[in-house]
């Protein structure tokens, strides 16, 4: 099989001269370019000037652009898709049915319906992007991205670096992307569609892959880039933020858990098959990979059934949706682990200590049922705990020691709890709560671990033309002059 | 009937002591891991609860291949002991970082004297050329202060009888490295003209090397002299590969390459593998090297995925078979990857990514609550 390339440089850049190839799991391979310094150094001042040509371009149009490119990956007759679909799963180390599902749960938030919306919940008026505003009193504002933005993706939740992409372009920063190893396919696609449809978006995208770090693009991409945006594992982060200068902004989206509460107003007359089947769901996607994928799910005693047997309708949920969405290639280390914690769970169980293992061969769609409430971090892969609480208003206290490192907290039936128990879950510090169903697809406009999309991409500048001498502030200040 | 612990480990004593160098059957095999499987079947009554669940019973086994192993990890998480608890001589425990919840694995054993029978004729043989009673330096602590490192029982067991007591550790008890010792030690038997053994951890020999380098020190070992290095070259201040480590090794030591020899061994198990040069190569080219077991320990080499058996001289998990391991459980499925061919098992290291996947890691620092540093 041919590598499938996963760089895109811009139009003019130079032919690199070396090339390497890594093969992945499963027969596939991707090729990178290995740029010599002053390769970089076109490429990047390229980006910084396409950067401020794009300054000049409605944000409406972007907008426009983009979401025709997003279209395009949701037409079934598109071959932009099809060769999407043929590139993500050998890729990415998914199933060609997940592939599917991926692509069509990305692409809706990536139209240009859903962009504009979160343009105008994030910005009010969009306006600001393109000019100063009047805002109140004499005050103007305007809110620019960054010439040039650097953008590091994590491993293989594929669709993750679009994400970046767009969000970047929306504040019309031109970009440069590295992507995860398994997200490289949509990225180098998506940036090559878009060249088609818009001049001014030729020039301001360059996605080069490269594994690990310390080459010397990164090093001069981040020396250069005045915000960088990182996803990745916590050891991954540690050491941008080293090389980052003091100056630069760094928006980091490190190591998350997800973890999923199952209250007993939803274990009732279905024996909690219905909520079952949405945590399937929600652990299933992405193979678990997702920083939003929950680890351990809290069930409540005392509903119709009990958290032991609700394990196994869970599991019976999961071993279904694994036929419908089977699992990737998975990467010897992953599925090694997979048999390391399915044995070690079996042999508790053996051991009588209250542990039950659900899972068959082949397959890899695991429930470990314990009665510790203490949380653990799954192996991934479709491996999930269950543990029995007698009431979930416990649980935010159980979590305590993980709260920094989680995020989406699926929550369902806890009736006229919720309020209190939403609060309690803000004050540990999770950012998100939602039902299992949306767990996959937070909308665009989410609070990604907490924070707008844009805060850390886009620089308000305020203009104040005259003093605002209605403030008592103000007044009282000018007073003493 | 089913065997006591007593008889069969003294049977295998038995059977270890006709030595290492002549290959045991198949038939042979399959016999004593089938009664051993049979033996820990009915004595350890969780893995008999587990083997059940798997589908293999005594009545269900039909070849060795078929008894089900525990995963590595399993040590970490129960105590795995075929016989009885109160009869447990020394838990051994493993050096690794803990994982999450689970602490370090332990290794329950019931006869010393067994792991003894396995361990020292392979590392006669290995290490000590067969016969001549070298000395040996430990670059490890001293089994007295680490009485739980299955590393430092093996190199002292080593010591006292294939040494003749002759040797030291060079180790101590807070891990720092006696290197005045050392240096001293490796002088007098250079000056002697007494070729030695010297074995240690990849890491304390990089460590080692380091400081003879700085210190500038440099040695001609007699000849016959051999260089051991057990377990993992990464994570460390200083990461080398393993075919610099071992030039950098010869070269500091005038120790040739074929005479520097890799220990795979894990605290799970009770017998080790030795490396050894295909006898063309000389010893020079490290990848034609392979790992041979003694005859009591066989290995299957199982795909990652599916655990099935893959074909010869494909990499695959390695799922390792020990009859020295008699008193816990015989059969260890590992996270080490391999390949086994015509010419032995070649060990290609801990199964690892290229790079971290998912922005959701099963990582081991989650739980240190936020930023360990």
């Amino acid at each position: 099989m041919t590598p499938f390339d996963a760089f895109l440089l811009p139009p003019g850049c130079e032919r690199p001269p070396v090339y390497e190839v890594l093969e992945l799991p499963g027969g596939a391979s991707i090729r990178y370019p290995v740029l010599p310094a002053d390769q970089c150094e076109s490429l990047l001042s390229g980006l910084e000037d396409a950067g401020e040509a794009l300054g000049r371009t409605p944000v409406r149009s972007l907008s426009r652009s983009i979401g025709r490119v997003a279209d395009r990956l949701l037409d079934p007759a598109d071959p932009l898709r099809a060769e999407a679909l043929e590139m993500l799963a050998p890729t990415a180390g998914i199933s060609p049915e997940m592939a599917d599902s991926v692509l069509a749960g990305m692409a809706c938030d990536w139209t240009r319906e859903r962009l504009d919306e979160l343009l105008d919940r994030e910005f009010g008026s969009v306006d600001v992007l393109d000019a100063f505003q009047p805002r109140d009193g004499g005050r103007m504002v305007r809110a620019r991205g960054p010439a040039i933005s650097f953008h590091v993706g994590s491993g293989t939740v594929p669709g993750v670096g679009v994400t970046s992409m767009i969000r970047a372009l929306l504040v019309k920063s031109a970009v440069l992307l590295k992507p995860g190893q398994g997200d490289v396919a949509l990225p180098v696609l998506f940036a090559r569609a878009l060249r088609e449809e818009m001049a001014e978006l030729s020039h301001a995208v360059a996605v080069v892959y490269w594994p690990g770090g310390e080459t010397e693009l990164e090093t001069m991409a981040l020396e250069r880039a005045p915000v960088v945006v990182a996803y990745g594992g916590d050891d991954a982060i540690r050491s941008l933020r080293a090389r980052t200068p003091v100056t630069t902004r760094l928006v980091t989206y490190h190591h998350r858990v997800g973890v999923g509460l199952v209250g007993r107003e939803a274990l009732g007359s279905d024996r909690g098959s219905g909520v079952a089947r949405a945590a399937a769901y929600a652990v299933s996607m992405f193979d678990q990979r997702g920083c939003v994928s929950p680890h351990v799910l809290y069930v409540e005693e005392g509903g119709q059934v009990d958290p032991m047997e609700w394990a196994g309708v869970l599991w019976n949920a999961m071993a279904e949706l694994e036929v419908e969405l089977p699992v990737g290639r998975l990467h010897p280390e992953d599925a090694s682990a997979v048999h390391q914690v399915r044995g070690v769970a079996e042999m508790r169980e053996a051991s009588g200590t209250g542990t039950r293992a659900f899972h068959s061969d082949p397959g890899f769609a695991t429930v470990i049922f314990e009665s510790e409430p203490d949380f653990v971090v799954s192996c991934l892969s479709r491996v999930v705990y269950v543990k029995p609480i007698s009431d979930l208003v416990e649980v935010p206290a159980v979590l305590k020691g993980v709260e920094r490192h989680l995020q989406t907290v699926a929550l369902e039936g806890s009736g006229d709890r919720r309020p209190a128990l939403a609060e309690a879950l803000a004050r540990l510090g999770v950012t998100r709560i939602t039902p299992f169903q949306e767990v996959p697809w937070p909308p665009p406009w989410w609070h990604h671990d907490g924070a707008s999309v844009f805060a850390g991409l886009v620089r308000w500048i305020d203009s104040e033309e005259t003093p605002s001498y209605s403030s008592t502030c103000s007044s009282t200040r000018h007073n003493t002059i | 009937m089913t065997d006591d612990f007593e008889g069969l480990a003294r049977d295998l004593k038995v059977a270890f002591a006709r030595g290492t160098g002549e290959p045991w059957t198949e038939e042979v095999f399959d016999a004593w891991a089938t009664r051993i499987f049979s033996y820990q079947f009915e004595s350890n009554a969780v893995y008999g609860a587990y083997s059940s669940k798997r589908g293999g019973t005594p009545s269900t086994v039909r070849h060795w291949h078929e008894v089900p192993p525990v995963p590595a990890a399993a040590f970490k998480a129960l105590p795995l002991i075929s016989g009885d608890p109160e009869l447990v001589q020394r838990v051994f425990r493993t050096s690794g970082t803990t994982r999450g919840r689970e602490g370090r694995g332990q290794h329950h054993v019931l006869d010393l004297d067994l792991y003894r029978a396995s361990l020292l004729p392979n590392m006669r043989r290995h290490l000590y050329g067969g016969g001549a009673s070298l000395p040996l330096f430990a670059l490890v602590p001293d089994p007295l202060v680490a009485s739980d490192s299955s590393l430092s029982f093996m190199l002292g067991e080593a010591l006292a009888t294939l040494s003749d007591g002759k040797g030291a550790f060079f180790v101590d008890e807070g891990g720092q490295m006696e290197r005045e010792g050392l240096r001293q030690g490796l002088r007098e038997t250079t000056s002697k003209e007494q070729p030695v053994v010297v074995a240690g951890t990849a890491a304390s020999l990089v460590h080692w090397l380091d400081w003879m380098t700085e210190v500038g020190e440099r040695f001609e070992l007699p000849p016959g002299s051999r260089i051991m290095d057990t377990g993992g070259l990464k994570g460390r201040s200083r990461t080398l590969s393993r075919p610099d480590l071992y030039r950098q090794l010869s070269a500091a030591h005038g120790v040739p390459l074929e005479n520097i020899v890799n220990e795979y061994g894990m605290t799970e198990l009770l017998s080790q593998y030795y490396e050894v040069s295909a006898p063309e190569s000389a010893g020079t080219d490290l990848e034609d090297r392979r790992h041979v077991a003694p005859p009591w320990l066989r290995v299957r080499v199982l795909d990652p995925i599916t655990l099935e058996d893959v074909p010869a001289g494909q990499p695959g998990l390695l799922c390792h078979y020990d009859l020295a391991n008699a008193g816990s459980v015989m059969a260890v499925l590992t996270e080490d990857l391999g390949f086994e061919d015509a010419a032995g098992l070649r060990v290609l290291g801990r199964v690892a990514g290229a790079e971290p996947r998912g922005c959701s890691l099963a990582m081991d620092a989650l739980l240190s609550k936020g930023e360990s540093r």
